[in-house]
């Protein structure tokens, strides 16, 4: 059973076609980077992965099932957005302890998860006074809680300072190997460094699929037709 | 057991922050005091119930409606939309969350409208039955309805008239109960109850069988 799944993929947004015959598949344990210029779709194929869209056309499965009709293929998943779903008028260990009961995860686990962000010492703090960069740490621990077998990171980067990259980049390295895990950025490097494969998405397309080779950035300017300008 | 997470998880938040319930709780005082002062005594056995209900309808409006609203305020919405959760258990954690604040505000302000108005209840506690299950059935209609109006910028207007057709049969039942309970005419009192019961119950089944689709995306 593959990972994810999505055959022919259209999701339209009224009369805007956001994603136009996507076909993708992910086997258990690749690292995958979804790259493409802003406005691309990989926010789009995201959502449709993690449930919260349902796509207009064609099939979306994670681990065999539907996953915007299965709630619970979603404790599978780990979700790293832009958006960090965190509370602000809860402390850290709060917020981590909700979703830690909604997933059924081990409580055991939030103190792990935040010294391993260098959060412990501000577990009790609310988290309305973290900057944005600890909410974003925050968020990872949110995300890698209950032990994904599959780890979405949406533009995880954005928002974190150099030793919040380091520390998220240090985690994927650690459990790249056990874990699916789908990457979404429009920056070639981060790609290259976590990643073993690449989609290249362009205006709803997928321009490019395969394996991360040494000349990613050429065949990324190629794909999205900036190259020679 | 999740949607007691998810109503543990908003009282712990409204009890830290009390914005939604000082907010209740001083609009139920006002508009209490307010039709105190304008309204004679002699009227007040009368109208006392009509005005009680507005007072509660008001407020509920208000505040009950804000469970929903304050997750698509902080961008957490979709945390509870990616996680294992059914939809259900959500909307059942919003209900008992705002029933919390429902007893909360009924403690408060009943015994306020009561000394303001100088009403000699015949019945009191058949009064607190009436009351505590029209606001029961008007606490799931408001919750479940709020959902399909979050994302509209004309939710304030939206909602009342979305509402107000729906939760009428509460409304008039309510009013019909507590007016039989001041009075102490406790003759035919159950139909109104029994008709907020049932109504309450179909709201919270209807509920139950569409939420899905208004939370989705």
């Amino acid at each position: 059973m593959k990972a994810v799944e999505l055959k022919d993929v259209v999701k339209k947004f009224g009369k805007f076609k956001a994603l136009d015959g996507i076909t993708l598949s992910i086997e258990r344990g690749e690292s995958i980077a979804l790259l493409g210029p802003n406005g691309a779709g990989k926010t789009t194929i995201v959502k449709l992965i993690s449930g919260l869209l349902k796509p207009t056309k064609g099939e979306v499965k994670v681990f065999g099932k539907v996953p915007w009709k299965n709630y619970e293929v979603r404790r599978m998943m780990g979700i790293v957005s832009h958006n960090t779903f965190l509370y602000d008028d809860l402390t850290a260990y709060e917020n981590l302890q909700f979703y830690c009961r909604l997933y059924d995860a081990d409580e055991g686990r939030i103190d792990e998860v935040l010294e391993f962000f260098g959060l412990k010492s501000r577990k009790h703090d609310l988290v309305r006074n973290f900057s944005r960069g600890m909410k974003q740490r925050l968020s990872i621990a949110r995300a890698i809680l209950h032990d994904p077998l599959l780890l979405i990171l949406d533009e995880p980067t954005a928002g974190l300072d150099i030793e919040g990259r380091r520390e998220l980049m240090e985690y994927v390295a650690k459990v790249g190997r056990e874990k699916t895990i789908i990457f979404t950025t429009h920056n070639v490097k981060e790609a290259e460094e976590i990643c073993e494969k690449v989609a290249i998405i362009c205006n709803g397309k997928l321009i490019h699929f395969g394996e991360i080779e040494s000349d990613l950035e050429k065949v990324y300017l190629r794909a999205v037709g900036y190259e020679g300008t | 057991m999740k949607a007691l997470e998810v109503a543990k998880k908003d009282l712990r938040i409204e009890f830290r922050t009390k914005g939604t319930l000082n907010l209740m709780i001083l609009f139920a005082l006002v508009t209490s005091m307010m039709f105190s002062v304008s309204i004679p005594m002699s009227l007040a056995e009368k109208v006392a119930p009509s005005l009680l209900w507005l007072v509660f309808i008001f407020v509920g409006m208000l505040g009950y409606s804000r469970a929903f609203l304050k997750e698509v305020e902080t961008e957490t919405l979709e945390g509870l939309k990616i996680s294992p959760i059914a939809p259900t258990s959500v909307l059942i954690g919003k209900i008992l969350y705002n029933l919390v604040l429902m007893i909360l505000i009924e403690i408060i302000i009943l015994p306020i409208f009561i000394g303001l108005f100088n009403l000699d209840v015949a019945n009191p506690i058949m009064m607190l039955v009436a009351i505590t299950i029209g606001n029961v059935g008007f606490v799931i209609v408001v919750s479940s309805l709020s959902i399909l109006v979050i994302k509209s910028k004309m939710r304030e207007m939206l909602l009342p008239v979305l509402i107000f057709p729906i939760v009428f049969p509460i409304i008039t039942s309510t009013i019909l109960a507590v007016r039989k309970s001041i009075v102490g005419n406790l003759e035919g009192i159950l139909s109104p109850i029994a008709l907020i019961v049932g109504f309450s119950i179909i709201m919270f089944v209807v509920a139950c069988l569409t939420f899905e689709y208004a939370f989705s995306d």
